[in-house]
Protein backbone atom coordinates (compact mmCIF):
# COMPACT_ATOMS: atom_id res chain seq x y z
CA UNK A 1 0.00 0.00 0.00
CA UNK A 2 1.18 3.48 -0.72
CA UNK A 3 -0.90 4.73 2.13
CA UNK A 4 1.65 4.88 4.92
CA UNK A 5 4.17 6.61 2.72
CA UNK A 6 1.71 9.24 1.71
CA UNK A 7 0.82 9.76 5.30
CA UNK A 8 4.31 10.40 6.48
CA UNK A 9 4.95 12.69 3.57
CA UNK A 10 2.03 14.85 4.52
CA UNK A 11 3.01 15.02 8.16
CA UNK A 12 1.57 12.45 10.43
CA UNK A 13 -1.18 14.27 12.18
CA UNK A 14 -2.77 15.80 9.20
CA UNK A 15 -6.05 15.38 7.45
CA UNK A 16 -6.21 15.51 3.71
CA UNK A 17 -9.25 15.62 1.52
CA UNK A 18 -8.11 14.30 -1.83
CA UNK A 19 -8.99 15.83 -5.16
CA UNK A 20 -11.82 13.50 -6.05
CA UNK A 21 -13.45 13.57 -2.63
CA UNK A 22 -16.62 15.43 -1.81
CA UNK A 23 -17.57 15.94 1.80
CA UNK A 24 -20.90 17.53 2.42
CA UNK A 25 -22.09 18.20 5.89
CA UNK A 26 -20.35 19.26 8.99
CA UNK A 27 -16.65 18.85 9.60
CA UNK A 28 -14.96 19.62 12.89
CA UNK A 29 -11.52 18.88 14.22
CA UNK A 30 -8.44 19.86 16.17
CA UNK A 31 -5.80 19.38 13.52
CA UNK A 32 -4.65 20.86 10.26
CA UNK A 33 -6.82 20.13 7.28
CA UNK A 34 -5.70 20.19 3.69
CA UNK A 35 -8.43 20.35 1.09
CA UNK A 36 -7.67 19.25 -2.45
CA UNK A 37 -11.20 18.17 -3.19
CA UNK A 38 -14.51 19.65 -2.16
CA UNK A 39 -15.98 20.38 1.22
CA UNK A 40 -19.48 21.74 1.52
CA UNK A 41 -21.45 22.70 4.55
CA UNK A 42 -19.73 23.75 7.69
CA UNK A 43 -16.08 23.54 8.64
CA UNK A 44 -14.75 24.13 12.13
CA UNK A 45 -11.14 23.60 13.11
CA UNK A 46 -9.01 24.72 16.00
CA UNK A 47 -6.02 24.80 13.71
CA UNK A 48 -5.14 25.58 10.12
CA UNK A 49 -7.19 25.10 7.01
CA UNK A 50 -5.25 24.87 3.78
CA UNK A 51 -7.21 25.01 0.58
CA UNK A 52 -4.95 23.91 -2.21
CA UNK A 53 -5.35 25.06 -5.80
CA UNK A 54 -7.56 22.11 -6.67
CA UNK A 55 -9.62 22.53 -3.51
CA UNK A 56 -13.11 23.95 -3.34
CA UNK A 57 -14.74 24.88 -0.07
CA UNK A 58 -18.34 26.00 -0.05
CA UNK A 59 -18.85 26.38 3.61
CA UNK A 60 -18.90 28.63 6.54
CA UNK A 61 -15.46 28.24 7.96
CA UNK A 62 -14.30 28.80 11.52
CA UNK A 63 -10.60 28.15 12.03
CA UNK A 64 -7.47 29.55 13.56
CA UNK A 65 -5.61 30.08 10.30
CA UNK A 66 -6.73 29.75 6.74
CA UNK A 67 -4.53 29.66 3.67
CA UNK A 68 -6.55 29.80 0.51
CA UNK A 69 -4.95 28.82 -2.77
CA UNK A 70 -8.11 27.33 -4.19
CA UNK A 71 -11.71 28.43 -4.14
CA UNK A 72 -13.71 29.37 -1.10
CA UNK A 73 -17.32 30.39 -1.23
CA UNK A 74 -18.60 31.30 2.19
CA UNK A 75 -17.50 33.23 5.19
CA UNK A 76 -14.25 32.66 6.97
CA UNK A 77 -13.94 33.42 10.61
CA UNK A 78 -10.37 33.04 11.78
CA UNK A 79 -9.00 33.69 15.22
CA UNK A 80 -5.57 34.40 13.82
CA UNK A 81 -5.13 34.95 10.12
CA UNK A 82 -6.51 34.46 6.65
CA UNK A 83 -4.27 34.44 3.64
CA UNK A 84 -5.38 34.52 0.04
CA UNK A 85 -2.49 33.44 -2.09
CA UNK A 86 -1.85 34.22 -5.72
CA UNK A 87 -4.11 31.41 -6.86
CA UNK A 88 -6.74 31.98 -4.22
CA UNK A 89 -10.27 32.90 -5.18
CA UNK A 90 -12.85 33.71 -2.64
CA UNK A 91 -16.35 35.07 -2.36
CA UNK A 92 -17.55 35.77 1.15
CA UNK A 93 -16.68 37.72 4.22
CA UNK A 94 -13.47 37.45 6.15
CA UNK A 95 -13.30 38.09 9.83
CA UNK A 96 -9.80 37.82 11.23
CA UNK A 97 -7.26 40.01 12.98
CA UNK A 98 -4.79 39.44 10.19
CA UNK A 99 -5.87 39.28 6.59
CA UNK A 100 -3.36 38.88 3.80
CA UNK A 101 -4.40 39.24 0.21
CA UNK A 102 -1.63 38.69 -2.24
CA UNK A 103 -1.36 40.10 -5.73
CA UNK A 104 -3.20 37.80 -8.11
CA UNK A 105 -5.75 36.66 -5.58
CA UNK A 106 -9.36 37.42 -6.30
CA UNK A 107 -11.79 38.23 -3.60
CA UNK A 108 -15.27 39.61 -3.27
CA UNK A 109 -16.68 40.26 0.13
CA UNK A 110 -16.08 42.14 3.28
CA UNK A 111 -13.04 42.16 5.46
CA UNK A 112 -13.28 42.75 9.16
CA UNK A 113 -10.08 42.84 11.15
CA UNK A 114 -11.84 43.76 14.34
CA UNK A 115 -10.39 46.61 16.34
CA UNK A 116 -7.60 47.99 14.28
CA UNK A 117 -4.92 48.99 16.70
CA UNK A 118 -2.66 51.43 14.90
CA UNK A 119 0.38 50.34 16.85
CA UNK A 120 0.05 46.67 16.25
CA UNK A 121 -0.92 46.13 12.65
CA UNK A 122 1.91 48.02 10.97
CA UNK A 123 4.35 45.98 12.96
CA UNK A 124 2.95 42.77 11.62
CA UNK A 125 2.30 43.88 8.13
CA UNK A 126 5.83 44.27 6.79
CA UNK A 127 6.71 40.73 7.71
CA UNK A 128 4.19 39.09 5.50
CA UNK A 129 3.05 41.67 3.02
CA UNK A 130 6.36 42.91 1.76
CA UNK A 131 6.77 40.45 -1.09
CA UNK A 132 3.38 41.57 -2.26
CA UNK A 133 4.33 45.14 -2.87
CA UNK A 134 7.59 44.18 -4.44
CA UNK A 135 5.96 41.86 -6.91
CA UNK A 136 3.34 44.35 -7.89
CA UNK A 137 4.09 45.86 -11.27
CA UNK A 138 1.18 48.28 -11.16
CA UNK A 139 2.97 50.67 -8.85
CA UNK A 140 4.82 52.58 -11.55
CA UNK A 141 1.59 53.03 -13.46
CA UNK A 142 0.00 54.69 -10.50
CA UNK A 143 2.78 57.17 -10.06
CA UNK A 144 2.27 59.27 -13.21
CA UNK A 145 -1.26 60.04 -12.16
CA UNK A 146 -0.09 61.45 -8.88
CA UNK A 147 2.78 63.38 -10.41
CA UNK A 148 0.87 65.72 -12.74
CA UNK A 149 -0.50 67.95 -10.00
CA UNK A 150 3.02 68.93 -9.14
CA UNK A 151 4.17 70.64 -12.38
CA UNK A 152 1.67 73.49 -12.03
CA UNK A 153 3.26 74.29 -8.71
CA UNK A 154 6.74 74.22 -10.09
CA UNK A 155 6.44 77.11 -12.54
CA UNK A 156 5.39 79.46 -9.79
CA UNK A 157 8.63 78.87 -7.96
CA UNK A 158 11.59 78.53 -10.27
CA UNK A 159 13.81 77.17 -7.55
CA UNK A 160 11.66 74.12 -7.24
CA UNK A 161 12.20 73.08 -10.80
CA UNK A 162 15.29 71.28 -9.68
CA UNK A 163 13.32 69.51 -7.04
CA UNK A 164 10.69 68.38 -9.48
CA UNK A 165 13.37 66.86 -11.60
CA UNK A 166 13.88 64.53 -8.70
CA UNK A 167 13.55 61.33 -10.74
CA UNK A 168 16.97 61.95 -12.17
CA UNK A 169 19.27 60.81 -9.43
CA UNK A 170 20.96 63.44 -7.35
CA UNK A 171 24.13 64.16 -9.28
CA UNK A 172 26.88 64.66 -6.74
CA UNK A 173 25.90 62.47 -3.83
CA UNK A 174 27.39 59.35 -2.47
CA UNK A 175 26.89 56.27 -4.61
CA UNK A 176 24.40 54.84 -2.13
CA UNK A 177 21.68 54.61 -4.74
CA UNK A 178 18.34 52.99 -3.96
CA UNK A 179 17.78 54.40 -0.52
CA UNK A 180 18.60 57.97 -1.36
CA UNK A 181 16.12 58.14 -4.20
CA UNK A 182 12.82 58.08 -2.30
CA UNK A 183 13.72 60.92 0.05
CA UNK A 184 15.79 63.46 -1.83
CA UNK A 185 17.98 65.01 0.78
CA UNK A 186 20.03 67.32 -1.41
CA UNK A 187 18.12 70.53 -0.67
CA UNK A 188 17.87 70.60 3.07
CA UNK A 189 19.20 74.09 3.67
CA UNK A 190 16.66 76.01 1.60
CA UNK A 191 13.40 77.04 3.13
CA UNK A 192 11.33 76.86 -0.03
CA UNK A 193 11.89 73.26 -1.10
CA UNK A 194 10.74 72.08 2.24
CA UNK A 195 7.10 71.62 1.21
CA UNK A 196 8.26 69.60 -1.72
CA UNK A 197 10.46 67.31 0.32
CA UNK A 198 7.70 65.85 2.47
CA UNK A 199 5.48 65.56 -0.54
CA UNK A 200 7.42 62.77 -2.21
CA UNK A 201 7.22 60.78 0.96
CA UNK A 202 3.47 61.06 1.02
CA UNK A 203 3.32 60.16 -2.58
CA UNK A 204 5.39 57.08 -2.02
CA UNK A 205 3.21 55.68 0.68
CA UNK A 206 0.10 56.63 -1.18
CA UNK A 207 1.18 54.96 -4.37
CA UNK A 208 2.20 51.83 -2.53
CA UNK A 209 -1.15 51.34 -0.84
CA UNK A 210 -3.94 52.10 -3.32
CA UNK A 211 -3.00 49.50 -5.91
CA UNK A 212 -3.86 46.77 -3.45
CA UNK A 213 -7.64 47.15 -3.50
CA UNK A 214 -7.52 48.09 -7.12
CA UNK A 215 -5.74 44.98 -8.34
CA UNK A 216 -7.87 42.76 -6.17
CA UNK A 217 -11.10 44.30 -7.36
CA UNK A 218 -10.24 43.97 -10.99
CA UNK A 219 -9.14 40.41 -10.65
CA UNK A 220 -12.18 39.48 -8.62
CA UNK A 221 -14.69 40.39 -11.24
CA UNK A 222 -13.00 38.42 -13.95
CA UNK A 223 -12.43 35.33 -11.95
CA UNK A 224 -15.80 35.19 -10.30
CA UNK A 225 -17.35 34.87 -13.70
CA UNK A 226 -15.05 32.01 -14.54
CA UNK A 227 -15.91 30.28 -11.32
CA UNK A 228 -19.61 30.37 -12.07
CA UNK A 229 -19.01 28.61 -15.34
CA UNK A 230 -17.21 25.78 -13.64
CA UNK A 231 -19.96 25.23 -11.17
CA UNK B 1 -1.75 8.45 -5.87
CA UNK B 2 -4.18 10.82 -4.41
CA UNK B 3 -5.11 9.94 -0.94
CA UNK B 4 -7.56 11.24 1.54
CA UNK B 5 -7.04 10.97 5.25
CA UNK B 6 -9.52 11.92 7.91
CA UNK B 7 -7.32 12.53 10.93
CA UNK B 8 -8.02 11.29 14.41
CA UNK B 9 -9.37 14.55 15.79
CA UNK B 10 -11.70 15.17 12.87
CA UNK B 11 -15.43 14.69 13.09
CA UNK B 12 -17.50 14.71 9.93
CA UNK B 13 -21.23 14.69 10.06
CA UNK B 14 -22.57 14.34 6.57
CA UNK B 15 -21.70 12.69 3.34
CA UNK B 16 -18.40 11.72 1.81
CA UNK B 17 -18.12 10.64 -1.77
CA UNK B 18 -15.24 10.27 -4.15
CA UNK B 19 -13.11 8.23 -6.51
CA UNK B 20 -10.07 7.61 -4.40
CA UNK B 21 -8.89 5.77 -1.34
CA UNK B 22 -10.07 7.08 1.97
CA UNK B 23 -8.41 6.50 5.31
CA UNK B 24 -10.43 7.22 8.41
CA UNK B 25 -8.71 7.75 11.72
CA UNK B 26 -11.36 10.06 13.09
CA UNK B 27 -15.12 10.01 13.22
CA UNK B 28 -17.54 10.00 10.33
CA UNK B 29 -21.30 9.96 10.65
CA UNK B 30 -23.69 9.88 7.74
CA UNK B 31 -22.82 8.20 4.49
CA UNK B 32 -19.71 7.17 2.64
CA UNK B 33 -19.66 6.23 -1.01
CA UNK B 34 -16.43 5.62 -2.82
CA UNK B 35 -15.26 3.90 -5.96
CA UNK B 36 -12.04 2.79 -4.33
CA UNK B 37 -10.97 1.47 -0.95
CA UNK B 38 -11.97 2.56 2.48
CA UNK B 39 -9.68 1.97 5.45
CA UNK B 40 -11.08 2.43 8.90
CA UNK B 41 -8.06 2.45 11.16
CA UNK B 42 -7.94 1.48 14.80
CA UNK B 43 -8.86 4.94 16.02
CA UNK B 44 -11.55 5.36 13.39
CA UNK B 45 -15.22 5.47 14.23
CA UNK B 46 -17.79 5.27 11.47
CA UNK B 47 -21.49 5.53 11.98
CA UNK B 48 -22.53 5.47 8.40
CA UNK B 49 -23.75 3.43 5.53
CA UNK B 50 -20.80 2.50 3.39
CA UNK B 51 -20.72 1.83 -0.30
CA UNK B 52 -17.33 1.15 -1.82
CA UNK B 53 -15.22 -1.30 -3.72
CA UNK B 54 -13.08 -2.48 -0.82
CA UNK B 55 -13.33 -1.95 2.90
CA UNK B 56 -10.77 -2.74 5.54
CA UNK B 57 -11.93 -2.20 9.07
CA UNK B 58 -9.73 -2.14 12.13
CA UNK B 59 -11.82 0.36 14.05
CA UNK B 60 -15.49 0.66 14.83
CA UNK B 61 -18.23 0.72 12.25
CA UNK B 62 -21.94 0.96 12.80
CA UNK B 63 -23.96 0.81 9.61
CA UNK B 64 -24.55 -1.25 6.55
CA UNK B 65 -21.68 -2.03 4.24
CA UNK B 66 -21.99 -2.76 0.56
CA UNK B 67 -18.79 -3.48 -1.28
CA UNK B 68 -18.39 -4.43 -4.91
CA UNK B 69 -15.24 -6.40 -4.20
CA UNK B 70 -14.21 -7.18 -0.65
CA UNK B 71 -14.86 -6.47 3.00
CA UNK B 72 -12.19 -7.28 5.52
CA UNK B 73 -12.80 -7.18 9.26
CA UNK B 74 -9.49 -7.05 11.06
CA UNK B 75 -8.54 -8.34 14.44
CA UNK B 76 -9.66 -5.61 16.77
CA UNK B 77 -12.55 -4.20 14.85
CA UNK B 78 -16.09 -3.87 16.07
CA UNK B 79 -18.74 -3.88 13.42
CA UNK B 80 -22.49 -3.71 13.76
CA UNK B 81 -24.53 -3.83 10.57
CA UNK B 82 -25.14 -5.85 7.48
CA UNK B 83 -22.39 -6.65 5.04
CA UNK B 84 -22.94 -7.35 1.42
CA UNK B 85 -19.98 -8.20 -0.78
CA UNK B 86 -18.70 -11.03 -2.96
CA UNK B 87 -15.72 -11.54 -0.63
CA UNK B 88 -15.92 -11.14 3.09
CA UNK B 89 -13.06 -11.84 5.45
CA UNK B 90 -13.45 -11.91 9.19
CA UNK B 91 -10.24 -12.24 11.14
CA UNK B 92 -9.86 -13.97 14.45
CA UNK B 93 -10.57 -11.47 17.20
CA UNK B 94 -12.94 -9.33 15.19
CA UNK B 95 -16.33 -8.68 16.69
CA UNK B 96 -19.24 -8.46 14.34
CA UNK B 97 -22.99 -8.43 14.61
CA UNK B 98 -25.15 -8.44 11.53
CA UNK B 99 -25.99 -10.26 8.37
CA UNK B 100 -23.55 -11.39 5.76
CA UNK B 101 -24.50 -11.60 2.13
CA UNK B 102 -22.02 -12.86 -0.47
CA UNK B 103 -24.47 -13.29 -3.31
CA UNK B 104 -23.55 -10.20 -5.15
CA UNK B 105 -22.09 -11.96 -8.18
CA UNK B 106 -25.29 -13.71 -9.06
CA UNK B 107 -27.31 -10.59 -8.99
Amino acid sequence: MATPKELSADAVNNTVVGPSILISGKLTGDEDLTVRGRVEGELTLSRTLIVEPSGVVKANVAVKNAIVSGVVVGNINATESVELTREGRMVGDIHAPRVIIVDGASFRGRVDMGDVEPGRLPAERPVVARPTTVARPTTPAARPSTTPPRPPVAPSRPTQATVVARPTPPPPPVARPPQSKPLPPPPPPRAEPRPAAPAPVVEQTASAEPPTPFAVGAGAKKKVVVKKKTR
Amino acid sequence: MANTVIGSSIVIDGEISGDEDLVIQGTVKGKISLKESLYVEGSGVVEADIETQNVEIAGRVTGNIVASDKVELKTDCRVVGDIKAPRILIADGASFKGNVDMDMKER
